[in-house]
């Protein structure tokens, strides 16, 4: 799909669609993720140790490296930084900076719904959006929907 | 007619994704408020036997997504039906890593059913 493309699609209503697929893509894959290396020998009942076992346990089981920096502002708000994310270290592009971040946008799209996915089966509603200000450096932000 | 045992898989909306023989279903079911109880209590997953019924005991056994399996009988080992727990949830995990397999749905492959009983026999009777 986006390997074929030399070019990002102009066209947003693609761009939408293909969002969509990856982060649903994504969803189911981080809810099995979750059951499948869930740690056994302790319960995640915070909100905050289950953004903790995304950045450390799944981002290792993915990248095989962890997160670089959590941030929160303790009401829902958690921000994920990856400094070199994985994805991204082998991208270069002749357009420079903010071009080359553009294009590289889909790439993120995928781990958002993984890390969605991942919260949802510990029953944490959340919105995952990412950030790219330029590679190989990337930003999830976990926005987390209370649902009471 | 005897029932030596009786197994449900009970998903994370309270709904049987896969259960053995349909007649002792409500008293798992109505165990489940007592495991939400305890599962809180307990840090490990197995939650060794949550209540009793006449001759029955109830055991039950979290995965830590939430989904229960639940284990009714008469007075087994505690090591046995945690082996036998332990083996269900890497089953229940290799279903769940079917693309084609939808989490919280009913599991109907007949594989499962099999091996199921094949534990069955392996670890409690």
């Amino acid at each position: 799909m986006a390997s074929g493309w030399t070019e990002l699609p102009d066209d947003n209503e693609v761009l939408e669609q293909v969002y969509v697929k990856l982060e649903n893509i994504g969803f189911r894959v981080g809810r099995r993720l979750a059951e499948r290396y869930a740690p056994v020998g302790r319960r995640l009942t915070d909100t905050l140790d289950v953004v903790k076992f995304v950045c450390k346990d799944m981002w290792m089981v993915l990248f095989n490296r962890q997160v670089d920096n959590l941030k929160t502002n303790h009401r829902g708000i958690y921000v994920l930084q990856d400094n070199k994310f994985k994805w991204f270290l082998r991208m270069s592009s002749n357009h420079g900076g903010a071009a080359a971040a553009r294009r590289a946008q889909p790439y993120t799209w995928l781990p958002c719904g993984i890390i969605r996915g991942v919260l949802d089966s510990f029953g944490v509603n959340a919105v995952v959006s990412p950030e790219t200000l330029g590679l190989p450096q990337c930003t999830f932000q976990i926005k987390v929907v209370a649902n009471e | 007619m005897s029932l030596t045992f009786y197994f449900a898989i009970v998903g994370t909306n309270d709904s049987p994704l896969y259960e053995d023989r349909h007649l002792n279903q409500f008293i798992a079911h109505a165990a489940l408020d007592l495991v939400d109880d305890a599962q809180f209590m307990s840090n490990s997953c197995y939650l060794k036997t949550v209540d009793r019924y006449n001759e029955w005991n109830v055991s039950a056994y979290v995965t830590p997504t939430n989904v229960r399996l639940m284990l009714l009988h008469e007075n087994k080992a505690e090591d046995s039906i945690k082996g036998f727990f332990t083996d269900c949830h890497e089953l229940y995990l290799k279903t769940l890593l079917n693309p084609f397999y939808e989490p919280n749905a009913p599991i109907q492959a007949q594989a499962f059913d099999t091996k199921v009983h094949a534990l069955a026999r392996k670890y409690l009777l």
